[in-house]
């Protein structure tokens, strides 16, 4: 009894200290592994993801399309109007008339630094250190009723993004994105679910949703996704 | 025998697993707690911090609100230190690295009812994450401070315990950034360090203040041999007593300053025999006594903030009952002005940015304030939800209004909810003091009943707040009435007409407190060394009744007969009578068989609502040093007890509340925590779902129409869980199905309950309003990792009516549905935005199916709609003729897309054939074609405007102005309307018939010119034509 007594407590004192060992270099590659694994992402040229936002039965059509290190282009398409964004490592665009924009608009130089880091679809894990970000393991902290293991990462650039991964599966469930624009601190919490495993044998959450307010989400539903399909270069180029 | 040890064993752990509750706080999912506030009367602030470098960077430390951050010198907060205990004593900012925040829990501000902390917090990234860095005992930090040239030594100040001897009591020191400690100095387990500070041209100078004190729960006593002022030359290795020129000991608590530009200067607040200011000019050697006003040396336990201008030394501030400004070193003093408006008294902490002197943050009993002119005048900052409620009740209006009394803040009462939802101005004072008990008269809608420490209450109406004082006064034999601070008004749960109060005796009056009738004998212990209030306050007399003590604190009529009234005293009595008070049994002593420590407060009782045997109530001993949560039960009218036990519990208890329904469903409020149990107490777990997880929580009601839980916080101001229903039906069985909707009422169709006004709050803390439309509500046993969640609305046919997407979380999901269909796609183009596909017709009364898909699973639930019959402006009638308009023109707005999409096909058909052309006779044809489409393109819909505010108008803008005034407004269609809808439907299908017009006259002649080119198309006509 004694010694069944003890090698409880020799089981719960390892797992308290594997517990406090679990390095954030760990945690992040368990969760790289999770979705795929370093290699089949490192292979990811481009990304073309179509979804649809759905509130209230009002829909609107994102499609987002990303060459590694080259640009990223999100097109939306709200009660009829075609909006976009652009960025590419040296220049970024906004045509929102959504927001009453009638002109396409350049981004302020601000803007294309912060947004350089982010042109990476290879996964801003993959290869952190030698991208130039760093990254801290802050413990663990409830998410929707999972304790889920905190990264911090801090791009190259600035920006701050703590990652909440599910420590059963290593998907990540939520980030939180911190960032200086224009002297505004902006925070933008992002929940991620419905992971799908693609032919080339990475997953990706189908499912991105983003609180409006307290109990209420705008989900994004994504419907299809190509990878490595060549992308024009006029995609990202702006045009009215 | 070992191999039965060990069956044994395993099978109680699967009995055990088996009937424990999988019930915590992540099953409540979305279930979250709405923030009420108020901005509009704030709660105490304890500590304030900017960062130097921007001065728009700040911490705001409260007293149990936790800590708020700005970055906007102000404009708006948010509370950062939701995870962790709600009382700060002092925060540091590193100013050489501002990412660098220390906050020390446990607010040093020691009246009776400061709260308690549990060590100290660093973050180093600007207070988005916090470690616990040791100093867990101390219970009370009053300063922080970094030395400038070397951030790795920090000083901390523990005054320590208040209610206990303790060696955690002393100045700590770490050189290594807060890893390790050592105690710098250290006087005795009653006496602790109150304030320290550092020469910034010599950090090796340390000045530190000590101080003796301890409060009984029936006494105060600030001073002793262990107070004094203290210098040390060597970084706090060595000390030196501070005498020349001071009075004689014994000093009790010393506000110290030093003039960071001159360091040599200090001022200090001596209390002592004689409270007086000290000026010296030496750093401390010698000291020069100058009379002072009464502000400045007036009530130096509670008063401790002293702060010199960090550029002027001769600008001293001395924030106290009021504010005082000296211009002259601190030989005189002069009172900020009340032009900018009444500034709340009792002042705690000041910021002044270095950067810009003039600007000055100052933390009251009431909140925070801003001045810019060195403190003459004051602007309220009103977005600090951070009120100190100490219990809250509710009316049964619609919206039902919540009441309640704030520490140093009176008593209130604003609506649960409100057109453009609860904001300050919806707040209204109703009477004055420190506010405890505000009741409303549950059977006469314009009275509540208000009380200001030592049970002075007063019956208020409420359409004039013109109040009359109704605290019973003593007949002859009473003897001296002993009321506590916070005395009890109780309106009868059985019989509510019946008005309770209670001093060592219990009142009944059955005509408003008008007239009473004593109904109890002393209830108390009648402890008469507890009774000796006037020595109270140690070397400055403070006695405000917050000593009283051997009172009645808590009262409870049985919702089950009116006869049977509960009482518990602050003296650990527990007594009730079944006869309405003519016969009195004292069950103290049956608690304690169950454990609970002589003479501890009761500070709750719960007359169970199901059963008149059943009581539960709540004790706190934390006057005598301990901190333990005591919540019981007992079934046998108070013969036996049984003391909740739970890993979860932390913080002395307030209140246990019983549900209204579920009788299983418990509630318990403490000084660090919300506790539920879903288990009629045998497990409990911290509700956190956007409740603070430390909240103080004073008092707990149920609203039995709304099922709204509504929190009264000592910190926080009210906070409410909107309809708690779900967690009802998750207390049985529920909560082990994978998936469960939750049963849906009939909902009335509506827009929402109310309009907005039109404008947006300018200010202040909105606390919002609950949903409009009642949610879907479903419950996930576990999170879904993979598939999909999808919500979908059916009518009677089993057509689609819109389609959501759900939410995935553990516990319980809400999902909006407006009542409405799916809007029209909008068509492609145009320089406007189609409002008009935002809007879709709202549904009719009736049965639709709701369809939760989660994974491959289906489940179905009805849900029915009604007609709004609280709407008396909306008849059925109305509704059907709204419902037959709007369907028409939404079937209007699906063919003028269908047109302007056939349109935009063509025109993509033209452009992408007409690059193959080579002959320019062909070309030009195809140009002339493509310019009549755009020409009748053009008249469909906004193609040239060029700004939001220049209002081009084609047939959709016209079109979208009738549909989204009829299918958005509950109304009937008016005259004018229905004529509208004529004219644009005569022009919808002349639009129809110009483009078929169009299309005949180019339509086959380009394809066939086309067709010679070699190019060939896809049908080049037009669906449209009928």
């Amino acid at each position: 009894m004694k010694a069944l007594k003890l090698a409880f407590l020799g089981a719960a004192l390892l797992g308290t200290m594997t517990g406090f060992s679990q390095t954030a270099d760990e945690i992040a590659n368990k969760h790289i592994d999770a979705i795929g694994g370093k290699d089949n992402w490192k292979k990811i040229k481009s990304v073309i993801m179509d979804g649809t936002m759905s509130f209230q039965g009002i829909d609107i059509a994102v499609t987002t399309t990303s060459v590694h290190n080259t640009g990223s282009r999100q097109d939306l398409n709200i009660m009829g109007q075609a909006n976009y964004i652009i960025m590419t490592p040296t220049a970024g665009w906004m045509y929102m008339p959504v927001q009453g924009q009638t002109n396409v608009e350049p981004m302020t130089e601000e803007m294309v630094k912060k947004g350089a880091d982010e042109l990476d679809t290879q996964g801003a894990l993959v290869d952190y250190k030698e991208k130039g970000h760093s990254l801290e393991y802050l413990g663990k902290e409830d998410v929707e009723g999972t304790e889920c293991h905190k990264l911090k990462l801090t791009l190259k650039g600035g920006k701050v993004t703590t990652y909440f991964i599910d420590p059963s599966s290593f998907l990540l469930l939520k980030s939180t994105a911190k960032q200086e624009v224009n002297g505004q601190e902006m925070e933008m919490t992002t929940g991620y679910s419905n992971y799908q495993k693609l032919p080339e044998g990475i997953s990706m959450p189908m499912t991105i949703s983003v609180p409006l307010g307290p109990g209420m989400n705008a989900d994004m539903v994504i419907s299809k996704i190509q990878i490595n399909k060549e992308v024009p270069a006029t995609t990202f180029q702006p045009a009215k | 025998m070992k191999q039965l040890l060990l069956s044994i064993c395993v099978c109680s752990i699967s009995l055990v697993s088996f009937s424990q509750s999988n019930v915590n706080s992540a099953t409540f999912g979305m279930l979250e707690a709405r923030w009420l506030g108020p901005g509009t009367m704030s709660g105490r602030i304890t500590a304030i911090e900017g960062v130097n470098k921007d001065g728009k960077t700040l911490y705001i430390g409260t007293a149990g609100g936790g800590i708020w951050k700005s970055t906007n010198a102000g404009a708006s907060f948010k509370p950062i230190f939701d995870r962790y205990c709600q009382s700060i004593g002092a925060l540091a900012i590193d100013q050489s690295k501002p990412t660098v925040v220390y906050a020390g829990t446990g607010e040093s501000n020691m009246r009776n009812s400061v709260s308690i902390g549990n060590g100290l917090y660093k973050s180093t990234d600007a207070g988005d994450n916090w470690t616990k860095i040791g100093l867990d005992s101390t219970e009370h930090i009053s300063k922080i401070v970094i030395d400038p040239s070397n951030s790795n030594i920090v000083y901390v100040a523990a005054p320590g315990p208040l209610w206990s001897d303790s060696e955690h009591r002393g100045l700590y020191k770490s050189t290594d950034g807060g890893k390790t400690w050592t105690k710098s100095l250290y006087i005795s387990d009653k006496a602790g360090c109150a304030d320290v500070s550092l020469d910034p041209n010599n950090p090796n100078i340390v000045y530190a203040t000590t101080w003796e004190f301890r409060r009984l729960p029936y006494l105060f006593n600030s001073g002793g041999k262990g107070s004094g002022i203290f210098k040390s030359m060597d970084g706090g290795k060595t000390w030196k007593e501070l005498t020349n020129g001071l009075p004689a000991k014994p000093f009790g608590r010393t506000a110290l300053a030093l003039a960071p530009s001159a360091p040599e200067n200090l001022i200090a607040i001596v209390e002592a025999k004689d409270t007086k200011m000290y000026i010296s000019k030496d750093g401390g050697e010698s000291w020069k006594e100058q009379s002072a006003t009464l502000n400045v040396v007036s009530r130096p336990f509670y008063f401790s903030t002293l702060v010199i201008d960090p550029k002027d030394p001769k600008r001293v501030y001395r924030p106290a009952f009021s504010f005082s400004y000296s211009d002259d070193g601190g030989y005189s003093f002069a009172e900020a002005s009340g032009e900018g408006g009444w500034v709340h008294s009792d002042h705690h902490a000041l910021w002044i940015n270095p950067n810009n002197t003039n600007q000055l943050y100052l933390g009251t009993d009431g909140g925070v304030y801003i001045s810019l002119d060195r403190g003459v005048t004051w602007i309220f900052v009103s977005n600090l939800p951070v009120g100190q409620f100490y219990h809250v009740a509710v009316d049964n209006r619609e919206p039902y209004n919540i009441y309640g009394g704030l520490q140093d803040n009176g008593s209130w009462y604003a609506p649960s909810a409100k057109p453009n939802g609860v904001n300050n101005g919806d707040w209204t004072a109703i009477y004055g003091g420190d506010g405890f008990w505000t009741v409303p008269d549950p059977t006469d809608p314009n009275i509540a009943y208000a009380e200001y420490q030592g049970g002075n209450m007063a019956r208020v109406d409420l359409r004039t707040l013109k109040s009359v004082s109704i605290k019973p006064q003593a007949a002859a034999a009473d003897g001296k009435l002993r009321w506590n601070w916070n005395t009890p008004i109780h309106t009868g749960q059985k019989n509510p007409k019946n008005l309770y109060t209670g001093a060592q005796y219990l009142f009944k009056s059955t005509d408003q407190g008008r007239n009473w009738v004593r109904i109890s004998p002393d209830l108390t212990t009648n402890d008469k060394k507890k009774q000796e209030q006037d020595n109270s306050g140690g070397l400055s007399a403070d006695n405000t009744s917050a000593e009283n003590h051997t009172t009645i604190f808590a009262i409870a009529e049985s919702p089950l007969d009116e006869n049977i009234i509960w009482v518990g005293t602050d003296d650990g009595n527990l007594q009730y009578t079944t006869d309405g008070g003519k016969t009195w049994t004292n069950v103290a002593a049956n608690v304690a068989a169950a454990g609970l420590p002589a003479q501890t407060w009761v500070s709750s009782v719960e007359p169970s609502r199901f059963d008149k045997q059943v009581i539960y109530a709540s004790f706190d001993n934390h006057m005598y040093g301990d901190h333990k949560t005591y919540l019981g039960k007992s079934s046998d009218m108070g013969k036996t007890w049984t003391l909740f036990k739970s890993e979860e519990f932390t913080g002395f208890a307030h209140k246990i509340k019983e549900d209204l329904v579920n009788k299983d469903l418990l509630f318990a409020g403490t000084e660090m925590g919300m506790f539920a149990s879903v288990t009629g107490g045998r497990e409990w777990f911290r509700m956190k779902n956007r409740i603070p997880e430390y909240a103080l929580v004073r008092d707990i009601v149920i609203h039995p129409k709304t099922h709204d839980l509504i929190l009264g916080t000592h910190g926080r101001g009210v906070i409410v869980v909107d309809d708690i229903r779900p967690m009802r039906e998750l207390a049985g069985e529920t909560s082990n199905k994978p998936v469960h909707i939750f049963a849906l009422a009939p909902q009335p169709i509506r827009d929402g309950q109310f309009g907005n006004g039109g404008f947006p709050p300018t200010g202040g803390w909105s606390a919002g309003n609950p949903a409009g439309i009642p949610p879907i509500q479903y419950y996930l046993k576990d999170r879904i990792m993979s598939g999909d969640v999808k919500v979908e609305i059916f009518n009677d046919k089993g057509e689609l009516i819109q389609s959501m997407p759900g939410s995935k979380r553990k516990g319980v999901n809400k999902v909006y549905w407006n009542q409405r269909m799916t809007p029209n796609k909008s068509a492609a183009g145009g320089t406007k935005m189609d409002r008009g596909g935002m809007v879709a017709p709202q549904v009719l009364p009736g049965t639709y199916t709701l369809k939760l898909t989660v994974g491959k699973e289906e489940y179905k639930q009805p849900i029915v709609l009604v007609h709004d019959v609280d709407n008396t402006t909306y008849s059925m009638e109305d509704r059907l003729a709204q419902h037959k308009v709007s369907m028409e023109l939404y079937n209007m707005q699906k063919d003028l897309n269908g047109l302007i999409e056939e349109v935009n096909g063509e025109q993509k058909l033209l452009k992408e054939s007409g690059e193959k052309i080579k002959s320019e006779k062909v070309k030009k044809l195809l140009k002339t074609y493509n310019q009549s489409l755009e020409e009748f393109r053009a008249g469909l819909l906004a193609t040239k405007q060029t700004s939001i505010f220049a209002d081009e108008e084609q047939l959709r803008e016209r079109l979208t102005e009738l549909y989204t005034t009829i299918a958005g407004n509950e109304a009937r269609p008016s005259n004018l309307q229905l004529e509208r809808l004529q004219s644009l439907q005569g022009e919808l299908s002349a639009a129809k018939a110009k483009h078929a017009a169009i299309s005949k006259q180019y339509a086959d002649k380009v394809r066939q010119a086309m067709a010679k080119e070699g190019v060939t198309t896809p049908a080049l006509k037009t669906t449209s034509v009928k």
